[in-house]
């Protein structure tokens, strides 16, 4: 009787995540890195998972994605249960993922290669996501020639070509600096509002989540449960330019209170488990 | 352009004279052949042990204006070539699965590292045996002698291709030939080119170790026969140009992986 009820509740939403739950066995005991999450992303939404290092994001970011099938719980797409990577998810990595020995246009055109695209239709519709992500001119260059914001928004032009349903990124800027950080922010944004991209961002920048999210998912620290779910109310389209509203400050510090208990938490336990084998040691 | 840092280093290396190392490079060459037409002439040797560079060169061209030298030439290359790709394929294959299973790694990796640097010239016997004395034979034991550096280089680069890579490949549900071919092989083709080149190598020394062993054709053959019948002048001409075209062999090999890796970050 529940299920119709959440379903309703969610507004059908396209990805759903069902009482997820990941246990690792680490030589210290099991640990249970996600614990009973459920949630929904509904169509043409961006929603974020926010949570400090160490909440089972990245271990989220991999269930869905289908390349961790160890799990309890289920993830369904459009209410088909995944069990391994699914065509309607198009994934982004947190690391440095072209592959360096193609050129830019074959980086993009390599998931239409897969399914046996004709080469002229792969190459022009590789093309139109190079522009999309504004590297056009770039197109036969190896991305060894381009700098790391570049070679990530190539990764970026790659999984969208594969237009998936759901566009997952787990904290693709990462690696970036902080304007670089911003401004691809920026692209981002205005790619999400010109192809209504359905998108789920795994992130730990509370700025970041804020800027380009419809809801915030915050996650608690170890184990990583949903500690709150809030709507971000603020006017599309967007710019890096947002950042300096008061909602958007306001926005900011409701989810920094969230996050910092379970930010602190997670420092206090870390912190107590290296005095703990200090302690075992001596 | 993207070229302009192999550009810049042309001007600095090349301003229109000899640099020192090259000069270098040709100082010891002459020095050597100097000291060899010496020994040649002072009589200190048995008579052809070291014949005179002019007695060479004649020996050379003659080599080289008869027919026979380049249908054994031939034998023998043919023979690398078959050696290298049956004894290589599989060493491809083999260190693919042994690099992508760490199951499989520990289980039969020891075999590997023991047998890999056991003279494969220990086996010929058996192959005499199984393979008669033709060319097969050669075959075998170059095929044998190219597969372990080979699959031993490629496993080795599959545990070093960058995880993400992989990862990417699967999220995009490449089947498992789809991330041999476009993931795993251009990934690791730096250690693959560099296992080639090694395997070139062995099968080169394998082929000719053995058709100086026992055999009725192909350039160890010929070797072996100008030694036994004492014709020296003859044998380095041999040596020459078997010394030559393994060298131009290797370059072309290196050069392939070289236009590669100017496309590399």
């Amino acid at each position: 009787m529940s299920a119709p009820a959440a379903d309703a509740q969610l507004n059908d939403p396209v990805l759903s995540v069902d009482k997820v739950s990941v246990r690792f066995e680490t030589r210290e005991g099991p640990v249970v890195a996600v614990d009973d999450v459920s949630f929904g992303v509904r169509q043409g939404e961006f929603l974020s998972v926010i949570g400090p290092s160490g909440c089972g994001k990245s271990t989220l970011f991999n269930v869905i994605g289908g390349l961790l099938t160890q799990h309890q719980g289920t993830v369904s797409v459009a209410g088909e249960t995944i069990d391994g990577p699914h065509k309607s998810i198009g994934m982004v990595f947190q690391e440095e993922s072209t592959f360096p020995w193609r050129t830019v246009t074959d980086n993009v055109a390599f998931p239409l290669e897969l399914v046996g695209m004709a080469k002229a239709e792969r190459v022009e519709r590789a093309r139109h996501f190079i522009k999309l992500v504004g590297l056009d001119g770039f197109d036969n260059r190896h991305p060894g020639e381009l700098s790391g914001g570049m070679r990530q928004r190539v990764s970026l032009a790659r999984t969208l070509a594969s237009k998936p349903k759901i566009l997952l990124m787990d904290e693709p800027f990462a690696a970036l600096d902080e304007q670089t950080r911003l401004l691809l922010g920026d692209k981002v944004l205005q790619i999400q509002q010109e192809i209504q991209q359905t998108t789920l961002l795994i992130t730990h920048n509370i700025t970041e989540a804020v800027q380009m999210s419809d809801r915030i998912l915050v996650m608690t620290y170890r184990p990583g449960r949903v500690k709150r779910i809030v709507d971000i109310d603020l006017p599309r389209p967007r710019t890096s330019e947002i950042v300096s509203s008061e909602a958007f400050g306001r926005y900011v510090a409701q989810i920094w209170a969230d996050l910092r208990e379970e930010a602190s938490r997670g420092m206090r336990e870390a912190e107590d488990q290296v005095l703990h084998h200090q302690g075992a040691e001596s | 352009m993207a070229d302009t840092g192999r550009l810049r280093s042309t001007a600095v290396g090349a301003p229109g004279w000899v640099s020192p190392v090259t000069l270098l490079r040709v100082v010891i060459i002459l020095t050597f052949l100097a000291v060899w037409e010496f020994l040649s002439h002072s009589g200190w040797l048995y008579r052809d042990v070291v014949p005179s560079l002019v007695r060479i060169a004649a020996a050379l061209v003659d080599l080289l204006t008869h027919g026979e030298y380049y249908f054994n030439l031939g034998v023998t290359a043919a023979e690398i070539g078959l050696a290298l790709a049956i004894g290589g394929s599989l060493g491809i294959v083999v260190g693919i699965v042994l690099g992508a299973n760490r199951f499989l790694t520990k289980a039969y990796e020891p075999y590997l590292y023991y047998l890999g640097p056991t003279p494969k010239i220990i086996f010929f016997p058996i192959i005499i045996m199984w393979c008669g004395v033709g060319p097969e034979s050669k075959v075998a034991l170059g095929a044998l002698s190219c597969f372990f550096p080979l699959a031993l280089s490629v496993a080795a680069g599959m545990r070093q291709i960058d995880k993400v890579l992989i990862r990417v490949g699967k999220s995009f549900r490449a089947n498992s030939w789809q991330m041999v071919m476009k993931i795993y092989l251009p990934a690791m083709r730096h250690p693959l080119i560099n296992g080639v080149r090694l395997g070139f190598g062995f099968a080169l020394i394998g082929t000719l170790l053995a058709e100086t062993k026992l055999s009725n054709m192909g350039i160890g053959f010929l070797i072996i026969n100008a030694y036994s019948t004492f014709d020296m002048p003859r044998m380095y001409a041999m040596l020459i140009v078997l010394f030559v075209l393994s060298i131009g062999a290797n370059a072309l090999i290196g050069r392939l992986g070289g236009i590669e890796s100017i496309k590399r970050r």
